[in-house]
């Protein structure tokens, strides 16, 4: 008994199998330590170890793109687009989306209760931005305009 | 007997209304529920307070019931005067104090009273800040110095120093901010909170503390500080009036080029 509710093994909860099936054994999570306190009442809160990328560097980045982003908007809408702009506009269009889905990720998904599934869904994420990154490539080398000029051609249509 | 004999005499003194009274009776709505009972789910009880006789804050509604109608609600308080923050709860859909909180005199609705959201409830309104206190604990909430001032008496700080710590050093730790904020109720048991970020904050810019390096690094990952997503319900909240969202930008502004 001690060893099934311990912590991070998985919980097997017979009553979800009737109700949801095959997909409820699926999304098992991970047991949470009870009331969320680990150790005695007076241990302190460990934090994950220090990661610069993962804090200041990733936060830092996302700014910077993000208020980067405004003009080369801006640019494209005025319609002063060069190569060198909308390329620069996919890649910062790219890496936001990316990290705004890595943060519901985190948010939603998180590592401490779904375990595996969490990783699943960060491997699925840099898969489809990858998949959006050539697709990015395919348009910028075949596409009149880049990405602006077939965002101008979709309203168009 | 003195007294008695006295009292008829004193009575067309006594100031008196006009017209009698009216009772203003007010529902209030109250989260009850019982570890004892786990079995009973936890239930809202309705109880019936005359506003007339009863003093103007929801602290003092909660103190009439207890004492007049329902000695099993259980309750935190203390101060009655918003410098303790025992009696922290949700009170008509917003985290406050119930003693800094005045009653709604609109007796035609009820007012809903439910413990802080997303805590473990101990009893009643009573929730466990077990967890809450393990991180104030994690962020080392006291003065670090390498070395000590040469004529071994205090730390000595200027007026604009010590200026810099208003807003911060007056927070209370009744957790209303942080039980209001979605990012804590998702990941309350890694993502810090922004009571205790502020408090981190506080203790970072204080001139006589020499333990920033360390407390910097603690907050460099992805979960202790950036799952605050600027969301703000911290600072729309606090029954103190204090900023803990433009602590927490100005944390990470610290940590920008860090």
């Amino acid at each position: 008994m001690l060893s099934v509710t311990r912590v991070g093994l998985r919980q097997i909860q017979p009553s979800s199998f009737a109700r949801a099936g095959l997909f409820a054994r699926s999304l098992t999570t991970i047991p949470q330590p009870p009331g969320g306190v680990t150790g005695n009442v007076n241990e302190a809160y460990v934090p994950p170890k220090p990661l610069k990328s993962h804090g200041s560097f990733h936060w830092t980045s996302e700014r910077i793109v993000a208020v980067g982003l405004l003009p080369l908007v801006g640019s494209s809408f005025a319609g002063t687009s060069s190569t060198i702009i909308d390329t620069t506009l996919a890649a910062f269009m790219l890496y936001h989306v990316h990290s705004g889905f890595q943060s519901c990720i985190i948010d939603y998904i998180p590592l401490r209760v779904y375990g595996s599934f969490h990783k699943i869904c960060m491997y699925l994420l840099t898969f489809g931005t990858g998949v959006a990154g050539y697709g990015v490539y395919e348009i910028e080398q075949k596409e009149e305009g880049g990405l602006a000029g077939v965002v101008s051609r979709i309203f168009k249509a | 007997m003195l007294k008695s004999l006295l009292r008829p005499s004193l009575s067309p003194l006594r100031r008196t209304l006009a017209t009698a009274a009216l009772p203003r009776v007010k529902q209030f709505q109250i989260y009850r529920w019982n570890p004892d009972t786990p079995e009973v789910a936890p239930k809202l009880q309705t109880y019936d307070v005359d506003l007339n006789a009863c003093g103007p804050m929801v602290l003092d509604a909660l103190l009439k019931i207890k004492n007049e109608q329902d000695s099993t609600l259980t309750f935190r308080r203390s101060c009655r005067e918003g410098i303790c923050g025992s009696c922290a709860m949700n009170i008509g859909g917003v985290n406050t104090l119930a003693c800094l909180c005045r009653i709604d005199n609109n007796t035609s609705k009820s007012t809903k009273i439910y413990p802080l959201p997303h805590m473990y409830i101990v009893r009643d309104l009573v929730p466990d800040l077990t967890h809450f206190y393990q991180q104030y604990k994690s962020i080392q909430p006291y003065l670090q110095r390498d070395d000590h001032p040469a004529d071994g008496r205090e730390n000595l700080q200027s007026i604009e120093d010590r200026a810099k710590l208003d807003g911060l050093y007056e927070c209370i730790l009744c957790a209303c901010c942080s039980t209001s904020c979605p990012s804590y109720w998702w990941n309350q048991e890694q993502y810090l909170g922004p009571a205790v970020l502020m408090q981190a904050y506080r203790w970072l810019i204080d001139s006589r503390d020499q333990a920033g390096k360390i407390r910097k690094e603690m907050l460099q990952n992805s979960m202790s500080l950036y799952r605050c997503h600027t969301i703000m319900n911290c600072s729309r909240t606090c029954p103190k009036g204090l900023n803990p969202g433009l602590a927490i930008a100005e944390i990470k502004k610290q940590l920008a080029f860090d």
